[in-house]
C-alpha cells in the first residue's frame, strides 16, 4: 500500500471528528496540491468514514457523532462532486432518495436518521417529511426520478398506507424504475415483503448497508 | 376491588432544582413558543386571549400560563361504570393503568412477537379487569385487525364493554374520532349529562416533541373538554433526539410543552380537569432507539411529577414499559425501580403495566408480574406502621430471651397482612428443581392460562347497542 498523502491522512481525522469546515478546508487544499477529486474521496472522506463505521459497529462512537460525522462527509462530497462528474467515473453522479413519513404518521426522528446517514453516504437526499399522501409521494418520484425511495411508518395505523403508497407508485408505472425500502419500529421484513418494497432495514446505519445492496444488485 | 398505593412522597428534587426548572419551562414559552398547526380562527381566538403570534408560532407570556393554569382543578374524580371503582386524582393515591398501545403481542404458546388483534385486546381487558392492582384501562394493544381509521373506535369499544373501570382512550388524536368517543362513552354512562356528572372515559393529547402540538390532536382535546371528558397532555420526548440530550434540559422542554397544551385548554375551557402527562426518556446512543429504563428516565419521572404538582395539577407518568425484550431480570430491575420513583414522586396515574421492548410489546405475563411489582410497592408504601400494637413489645416480654414468635397471638393477630406473593419465588430449594426451575415469567403464563380458562362474563346490556353504534360511526370514517 502506497503511503497516503499527509492532507488526506488529515482529511480523514476531520471527518471522523465530524468537522465540516475542517474538511471542506482540506478538500480544497487537497485539490490545491494537485490531487484527483477521486483519491481525495477515496482516500480521505471513505477512508475516513470507514474508521466511522468501524468504530460505530464496536460501539466506541455514539450516534450524534456519526450524524456529524455524515453532516461533515455530505460537505465534503459537495465540494468533490462536480470535479468528480467531470471525471466521468459512474458513479460519481449523485443518486437521490425521496424519503418520507406516509400518510396519517407524525414520527419523523427516525427517517430524519436515514436522511442524513444517506447524505452521509454521498446520496442527494429529499425528505417530504411526515404526513405524507401518497400523491405527494408520486409526485416527487414522477419529477426526482430517485434511485431509492424511503418510506416510514410507526403506527398500526398507518403501516398500510405504506401499501397504498406503493400500490400508487406502481399504479403510476413509477415503482418499477426505483427502489423502495421501508422502515419503522413496528415494520418487519416479512411486513415488507408483503407489501411488495424492495428492502427493509431496522436502523439507519443497516438502511444505507441495505440500500448499497439492493441498488448494486440492481446495477443502479 | 381496586387497589391503589398510598402516595409517600419524598422530594428526590431540591426547591431550588425545581424552581429552576419550572422558570426554565415558562422561559422556553415566552421566547421560543410553540409551533400550533390549529385553523387562523382558533389561533386569533388564541391570541386574543393573551398569546402572542408570529405566523403559526405562539409564545405564551409567563403570567398568562400560570394564570390560566391555576384554573385547573388540582384534585378530580375519573370515574369507573360503578362508584366503587373511582378514582380519587387528589394527590394521596397512585393508582396502576394499563400501558399502551402496543403493535405486537408476545404469543402465549410460541413466545414470539405477533402483530395484535381484537381478540388479544378482548383478551388483556379480561385479565386487566380481575386484577385489583389495575386501577385504569388503557388500548393496551392496538385492535391490528381494524380498518385503520376504525382501530380508535374499536379499542375504545373493547375497553366499555370489556372492564368497568375508567377508559382512558390514549389513541384517539383527531375530533372526529373525539366525538364519536363522547357519542360511545354518553351511551355507556346513560347520556351526555350523565358523562359530565360521571366521566367514565378521559383522554390525553401528545405534544409533537420539540415544541409542537398538531392542530387536529388540540381540536379533539377540545371535543373532550366540551363534553367534561378529562383531558390531559403528554410529552414523549427522546432526550438527544426530540429534546436536548440532559436531564434537566428534557425536563425543562417537557414541561413546557404539556404547560402549553393545559394553558389553551384552560383558555378555552375555564376550569376544565385536565393533568399533566410525561414519558420522557433518552435515545438510545449507539443504535438510535428509544431507552425506556435507565437512571435518567428515573430523574425525568421524578420532575414530571414533581413539576406537575408545582403546577397543581394531577401527575400521569409513563412508569414500568421496560426496554428488555424478555420479562427477565432487566425488566424486574427496570420497573422496580421505575415503580419507586412514580411512588416517591407521588405520581397519581402509572400508565403502566404489560409492555416490553421499549412499549412496541405487550405481554400477558408481563401484565401479571407488573401487577405483582405495584402490589410489592404499594404494600411497600404503606409504611412500616410503628404504634404501641406493631411495637409488640408485649409480646417480646412474653417471648423473652431463646423463645420463638411462631405460637404468639400477636403474630396470629398480624400475620395476615404479611404481604404475599403470587409470582416471586419463595418456595423451597428442591420444589423449585423438581417443577422445573420456573422463571417468574413461567409462573406468570400459567397464571394467565387459568384467567383466560374462565368462562367469559355476559357482556353488559348496552353492549349492543354500543356495537351498532360504533359501526354508525365507523362508516363515517370510511375507510
Ligand atoms: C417519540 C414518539 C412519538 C412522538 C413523535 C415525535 C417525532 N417528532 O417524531 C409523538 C409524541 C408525536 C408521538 C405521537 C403519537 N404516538 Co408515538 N411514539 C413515539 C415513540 C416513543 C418513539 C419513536 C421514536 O422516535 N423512536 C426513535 C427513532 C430514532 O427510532 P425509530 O423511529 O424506530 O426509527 C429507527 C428505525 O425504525 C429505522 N427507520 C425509521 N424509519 C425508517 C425508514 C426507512 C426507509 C428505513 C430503512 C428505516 C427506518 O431507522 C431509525 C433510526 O435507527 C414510540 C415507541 C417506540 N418504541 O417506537 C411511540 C409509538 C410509535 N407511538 C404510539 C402512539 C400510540 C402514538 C399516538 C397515537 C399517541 C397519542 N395518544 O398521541 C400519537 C400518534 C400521532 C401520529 N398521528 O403519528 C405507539 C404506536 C401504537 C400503534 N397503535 O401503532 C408507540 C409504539 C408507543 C406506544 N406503545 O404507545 N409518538
Amino acid at each position: 500500500m502506497s503511503e497516503t498523502h499527509a492532507t488526506l491522512v488529515e482529511l480523514a481525522q476531520k471527518l471522523y471528528a465530524g468537522d465540516a469546515p475542517g474538511v471542506l478546508a482540506l478538500c480544497k487544499r487537497a485539490l490545491g496540491e494537485g490531487l484527483a477529486a477521486r483519491e481525495v474521496l477515496d482516500a480521505g472522506l471513505l477512508a475516513g468514514m470507514e474508521v466511522v463505521g468501524r468504530d460505530f459497529k464496536a460501539g466506541e462512537l455514539f450516534l450524534p457523532e456519526i450524524i456529524v460525522a455524515a453532516r461533515a462527509m455530505h460537505a465534503g462530497i459537495e465540494e468533490l462532486r462536480p470535479l468528480l462528474a467531470e471525471a466521468a467515473s459512474g458513479a460519481a453522479a449523485p443518486r437521490t432518495a425521496v424519503l418520507g413519513t406516509v400518510k396519517g404518521d407524525l414520527h419523523d426522528i427516525g427517517k430524519k436518521l436515514v436522511g442524513i446517514m444517506l447524505e452521509g453516504a454521498g446520496f442527494r437526499v429529499l425528505d417530504l417529511g411526515h404526513d405524507v399522501a401518497p400523491e405527494r409521494f408520486v409526485e416527487a418520484v414522477r419529477v426526482e426520478r430517485p434511485q431509492l425511495v424511503g418510506l416510514s411508518a410507526l403506527l398500526s395505523t398507518t403501516m398500510p398506507m405504506m401499501r397504498t403508497t406503493i400500490a400508487e407508485l406502481e399504479r403510476a408505472g413509477l415503482a418499477a424504475g426505483t427502489t423502495i425500502l421501508v422502515g419503522g419500529a413496528p415494520v418487519t421484513a416479512a411486513w415488507a415483503k408483503e407489501i411488495g418494497a424492495h428492502g427493509f432495514a431496522p436502523d439507519a446505519v443497516s438502511a444505507v448497508e441495505r440500500a448499497r445492496e439492493l441498488l448494486a444488485a440492481r446495477g443502479a | 376491588m381496586i387497589r391503589a398505593a398510598r402516595s409517600r412522597h419524598a422530594s428526590l428534587l431540591s426547591a431550588d432544582e425545581l424552581a429552576a426548572l419550572h422558570a426554565a419551562g415558562l422561559r422556553i414559552l415566552e421566547r421560543v413558543g410553540l409551533e400550533l398547526s390549529l385553523a387562523p380562527a382558533r389561533l386569533d381566538a388564541l391570541c386574543d386571549l393573551g398569546l402572542r403570534r408570529e405566523g403559526s408560532r405562539l409564545r405564551f407570556p409567563s403570567a398568562l400560563v400560570e394564570e390560566a393554569c391555576a384554573r385547573a382543578p388540582r384534585g378530580y374524580r375519573l370515574c369507573g361504570q360503578e362508584p366503587a371503582l373511582d378514582l380519587d386524582l387528589g394527590g394521596e393515591r397512585c393508582y396502576l393503568g394499563l400501558d399502551g398501545s402496543a403493535t405486537e403481542i408476545l404469543d402465549l404458546d410460541s413466545g414470539a412477537p405477533r402483530p395484535s388483534t381484537r381478540a388479544d385486546l378482548a383478551a388483556a381487558l379480561r385479565i386487566a379487569d380481575g386484577l385489583p392492582q389495575i386501577a385504569l384501562t388503557w388500548p393496551c394493544v392496538s385492535a391490528g385487525d381494524a380498518p385503520p381509521a376504525q382501530q380508535p373506535l374499536h379499542e375504545l369499544e373493547a375497553l366499555l364493554t370489556l372492564s368497568r373501570k375508567h377508559a382512558q382512550a390514549m389513541t384517539v388524536v383527531a375530533p372526529e374520532h373525539a366525538r364519536a368517543a363522547v357519542a360511545m362513552a354518553a351511551l355507556v354512562a346513560g347520556g351526555r349529562e350523565a358523562l359530565r356528572a360521571r366521566p367514565i372515559l378521559s383522554s390525553f393529547q401528545c405534544s409533537t416533541s420539540p415544541l409542537a402540538y398538531e392542530g387536529s390532536a388540540l381540536e379533539a382535546a377540545l371535543v373532550f373538554a366540551e363534553a367534561g371528558v378529562p383531558c390531559g397532555f403528554w410529552s414523549m420526548t427522546i432526550g438527544g433526539g426530540t429534546a436536548p440530550v440532559t436531564v434537566a434540559g428534557n425536563a425543562a422542554l417537557v414541561h413546557a410543552e404539556v404547560l402549553a397544551g393545559i394553558t389553551i385548554l384552560q383558555l378555552l375551557c375555564p376550569g376544565a380537569p385536565t393533568f399533566y402527562g410525561t414519558s420522557a426518556t433518552m435515545m438510545e446512543l449507539r443504535r438510535g432507539g428509544v431507552c425506556c429504563g435507565g437512571p435518567e428516565d428515573l430523574w425525568l419521572a421524578s420532575a414530571g411529577a414533581e413539576l406537575a404538582h408545582r403546577a397543581h395539577v394531577p401527575a400521569a407518568i409513563g412508569t414500568f414499559a421496560s426496554g428488555a425484550k424478555a420479562s427477565g431480570w432487566q425488566a424486574g430491575v427496570e420497573n422496580a425501580l421505575s415503580g419507586a420513583a412514580s411512588l416517591l414522586a407521588g405520581a397519581e396515574l402509572w400508565p403502566g403495566a404489560g409492555l416490553l421492548a421499549s412499549a412496541r410489546i405487550f405481554s400477558l405475563e408481563q401484565l401479571l408480574l407488573d401487577a405483582e411489582l405495584f402490589d410489592y410497592l404499594r404494600a411497600f408504601a404503606e409504611g412500616p406502621g410503628v404504634d404501641e400494637e406493631r411495637l409488640a413489645l408485649e409480646a417480646i416480654e412474653a417471648v423473652g430471651p431463646r423463645g420463638h414468635f411462631l405460637g404468639e397471638a400477636h403474630t396470629l393477630r398480624h400475620m395476615r397482612s404479611v404481604w404475599q406473593p403470587r409470582l416471586l419465588d419463595r418456595t423451597p430449594w428442591d420444589d423449585w428443581l423438581a417443577a422445573g426451575r420456573p422463571e417468574a415469567a413461567d409462573r406468570a403464563r400459567d397464571e394467565v392460562r387459568r384467567l383466560l380458562a374462565a368462562p367469559a362474563p355476559d357482556p353488559p346490556r348496552f353492549a349492543a347497542e354500543l356495537h351498532a353504534l360504533v359501526e354508525e360511526e365507523a362508516r363515517r370514517l370510511q375507510p
